[in-house]
């Protein structure tokens, strides 16, 4: 019996070390467990459908950043690693206003909880300044309450300095967050370039935010790999209800490509400006607040026009597949009132 | 032998000895040297060529004094007041830098003296010459007149009426010569007898600080100019403690053995004295430069010098003795990016008062002004102010639109639209980089001006119309129509701007 308790604290101990030098939280996916192994608190497990993340390490409460979103926090066990590299990948890169704005609203909920607020360095070489745009600071003030004077910007010309700049700035635990925004997926950004921004943001406890537009995945150091995408915005509140045409908060499709703990899973996310929060977008909210234009019925005719726009099928949430444009344009058949008879050709 | 074009004729500029031997003379046409000898060998002025080869003469005579001045196309000044104890003499002096000078191949001529004007006149004709103070007019007397730095118009006529050499113009009356061939004349001969006071403008700004090792070994490793960098600046940090400054821009000189100098600067955000600081930002430029800097047979003089220095804030350590300073840190870190990439890595937005969106935020290079905390305000009697903090009753000074993009095109892209709904309303589609976007949603316009108090277009320019567009996969762009429809005959055109999150 003594035996096996050693042996378990040494295995323990072995686990502790792993976890140290691979800078990772030891965690492990595990079948719900019928009893919760001896010495853990019981709330350490979160749980989600069908599997128990359990926590064995020492993680102090605010290693990680909750985005505020539940579902994705809870996938992602509780939020994105702070000190630690973190991958947010566009597909193309005209979605990079999207991955910006994903990587910058997670800059701004850092902000939020430090005291005195350090300045945010965003990191691109002039390539993809020049393909996606400069950071606009007004439009950043607006959306994320960032203040000008929290944002530095390094444009480097090549590839090679960038990386230098940010391996610099990675270190630096004067800076809130690092964001390196690269295009394609060059040799240079490797396995090893990545572990070192990676264990520079260990020791700073600082995040660095690999931003890749139009990238593809490669093994990286990155414990956690984000795929967003923009997706369409609700309609604008007003006291009368939804504002029909109108565009709403900035929304993101978030896929998780890669975790230690989470399953594959897709989230939308909305920014909210004014509370600087994310909010979680439920699959019957986006239905109830894209409204179909509403038209007045007609009154001199017996059959009241049938509503234009159609009534969509949805599909399940999490594919985006749009209604068809020609069944946007015709009612569909079962709008038709029943009391009148199928039409007649010609 | 060197030819120049004068006046539609080739001219010799400058021979050498040998060319001297056949007695040919300088300003003699080559037509008539080579009518002469015809074997001669004539190379084409490059007076660009020249300046370059004097100016590095000249940055290689700032191991010798911090006051280097340019002399025409052929000459240098160095004033070596205070300078020339440390080379062990004003002979040592003359002795060693003709004898430098002559290793590396050039014939030069030098003369010393308390006035710009003897030693002129003595490097010029007397040859290698050092004179007192006090003996000016004794070397002038014999000399002719070019030794007096006039024009040769007014030299001409001096030899028209008999004045041949400078002790004739000396011992003449002064008035009817100042009268007859100009003030110059007067002036010229005043300031090489040390009568009036003449100032050598030295081609480069002294700098108020430096410190410099000559080295018996020279050394071409970048590691070791490093470690002598830093040597260099803990002596500098004495000297910055006790005028209580610190350094902003900082320069340093490495003399090659051959004669070429290399200036290396860097500029800091703020005061910095700190040696290893210093250290670390030469590291960073050095490497930056690995390719430009030639060691060569190393470099014997390494000098490290302040161009300017402000005032250095002591800052008082907390009672751990720890000074927890974040700005500092992201300081040198912009320091040494800078240093590394040049001035406009590191940028930092400042907003514009200024209702064009892409005027309204300039990204300057980051560079901080020294930073004092602000005093404590003054309790304020107003009774209103102490209910309510002023915080509340002020409206912040400025309110940003809401709708801004998150990224703006440096220049806004042409954008195809085929049509649009209404004439005056956003696109159905468009196509941008050769891909076509559906229009799902759109918002606006937004109608921004021009700033008809700057441009050229004056109140006639074209008008923006702003529309945020939301296309069928859900990205959000900022397209803007720049004119109206039906306004000129120039159909108007569709830019986009930026992109929203």
């Amino acid at each position: 019996m003594a035996m096996t308790a050693v042996a378990r604290e040494t295995v323990f101990a072995l686990r502790r070390q792993i976890a140290k030098i691979e800078g990772t939280l030891p965690e492990r996916l595990q079948a719900p467990a019928r009893a919760t192994p001896a010495g853990l608190p019981p709330d350490a497990g979160v749980t989600s459908r069908t599997l128990t993340i359990v926590r064995r390490g020492m993680a102090p409460p605010d290693a990680f950043l909750r985005t505020g979103a539940a579902p994705l926090d809870a996938a992602l066990s509780g939020g994105l690693p702070k000190a630690a590299l973190t991958e947010i990948h566009g597909a193309e890169t005209r979605d990079a206003g999207a991955v910006a704005g994903f990587a910058l609203s997670l800059a701004s909920l850092i902000l939020r909880e430090q005291q005195p607020r350090l300045p945010i360095l965003w990191i691109g070489t002039s390539e993809i300044f020049r393909e996606a745009g400069f950071p606009y600071a007004r439009g950043l003030h607006g959306l994320f309450g960032i203040e000008p004077g929290e944002l530095l910007f390094s444009e480097a010309p090549r590839l090679v300095d960038a990386l230098w700049v940010a391996e610099e700035a990675a270190r630096m635990p004067a800076l809130a967050a690092v964001i390196l925004e690269i295009r394609g997926s060059p040799q240079r950004l490797d396995l090893t370039a990545t572990r070192r921004l990676h264990a520079r943001a260990q020791n700073a406890g600082r995040p660095v935010f690999l931003l890749r537009q139009a990238g593809e995945a490669e093994p990286t150091t990155a414990p956690v790999r984000l795929i967003v995408s923009a997706a369409p915005s609700a309609s604008r509140e007003t006291i009368a209800g939804p504002l029909a045409g109108s565009i709403g908060r900035a929304a993101f499709t978030v896929s998780i490509g890669k975790s230690r703990t989470a399953l594959p899973g897709q989230f939308t996310l909305e920014w909210n400006p004014d509370e600087h929060v994310f909010e979680e977008r439920r699959a019957g909210e986006e239905r109830a607040k894209n409204p179909v234009p509403v038209v007045p019925a007609s009154r001199r005719r017996k059959d009241p026009a049938p509503a234009s726009g159609a009534v969509r099928a949805f599909a399940p949430v999490g594919s985006p597949a749009a209604i068809s444009s020609t069944a946007r344009d015709q009612p569909s058949r079962p709008q038709r009132p029943a009391h009148i008879g199928p039409r007649r050709a010609g | 032998m060197i030819s120049h074009r004068d006046r539609n004729a080739q001219r010799i500029s400058a021979l050498d000895e040998r060319a001297e031997a056949l007695h040919l003379k300088r300003g003699m046409g080559i037509a008539d040297a080579r009518a002469m000898h015809p074997s001669i060998d004539v190379v084409e002025a490059d007076p660009e060529a020249d300046r370059r080869l004097l100016e590095g003469l000249a940055d290689w005579c700032d191991r010798y004094t911090p006051l280097v001045a340019l002399d025409g196309i052929d000459g240098l000044f160095l004033d070596v007041t205070g300078c020339t104890h440390l080379f062990g003499g004003e002979r040592a002096m003359l002795d060693d830098i003709l004898s430098r000078f002559f290793h590396q191949g050039f014939d030069v001529r030098a003369g010393l003296a308390a006035t710009p004007g003897a030693a002129w006149a003595a490097a010029r004709f007397a040859g290698d010459h050092i004179v007192q103070s006090g003996e000016e007019e004794a070397l002038l007397v014999p000399l002719p007149l070019a030794a007096l730095r006039i024009e040769p118009e007014i030299r001409a006529s001096l030899e028209s009426v008999g004045l041949r050499t400078a002790g004739a113009v000396m011992t003449a009356p002064r008035a009817p010569l100042a009268r007859r061939f100009g003030a110059s004349l007067l002036l010229r001969l005043d300031q090489a007898l040390g009568r009036l006071d003449e100032a050598v403008s030295p081609r480069l700004p002294v700098a108020p600080l430096s410190v410099e090792r000559h080295l018996a070994e020279p050394i071409m490793l970048t590691d070791d100019i490093e470690r002598l960098v830093s040597l260099l600046a803990t002596t500098l940090k004495a000297d910055l403690e006790r005028r209580g400054e610190g350094a902003r821009r900082l320069a340093l000189l490495l003399f090659r053995v051959d004669g070429a100098v290399s200036r290396i600067a860097v500029g800091t955000s703020r005061p910095l004295r700190e040696p290893l600081l210093i250290q670390k930002l030469f590291h960073e430029r050095l490497a930056a430069l690995e390719q430009d800097i030639d060691a060569g047979y190393g470099f014997d003089l390494v000098r490290l010098s302040v161009l300017s220095a402000a005032a250095f804030d002591m800052q008082q350590a907390d009672l751990t003795g720890e000074t927890d300073d974040c700005d500092a840190d992201i300081a040198l870190f912009a320091d040494r990016i800078r240093a590394r990439l040049g001035d406009g890595a590191v940028l930092r937005p400042v907003t514009v008062e200024s209702h064009l969106p892409e005027r309204a935020v300039a990204t300057v290079p980051f560079s901080e002004a020294p930073q004092r905390t602000s005093p404590p305000r003054k309790p304020d009697r107003n009774p209103l102010m102490t209910i309510y903090p002023p915080a509340t009753i002020h409206p912040p000074a400025t309110i940003y639109p809401l709708e801004r993009p998150i990224r703006l095109f440096r220049s806004p892209e042409p954008i195809e639209v085929p049509a649009t709904e209404m004439p005056e309303g956003p696109p159905m589609n468009f196509r941008w980089r050769r891909a076509l976007y559906r229009v799902a949603r759109a918002e606006g316009p937004e109608r921004i001006a021009p700033e008809w108090w700057r441009g050229q277009g004056g109140e006639d320019a074209p008008t923006r119309d702003y529309f945020r567009i939301e296309d069928s996969d859900g990205r959000r762009y900022w397209l803007y129509r720049q004119g109206l429809y039906g306004a000129s005959q120039v159909p108007p055109r569709w830019f986009m701007h930026g992109v929203f999150a």
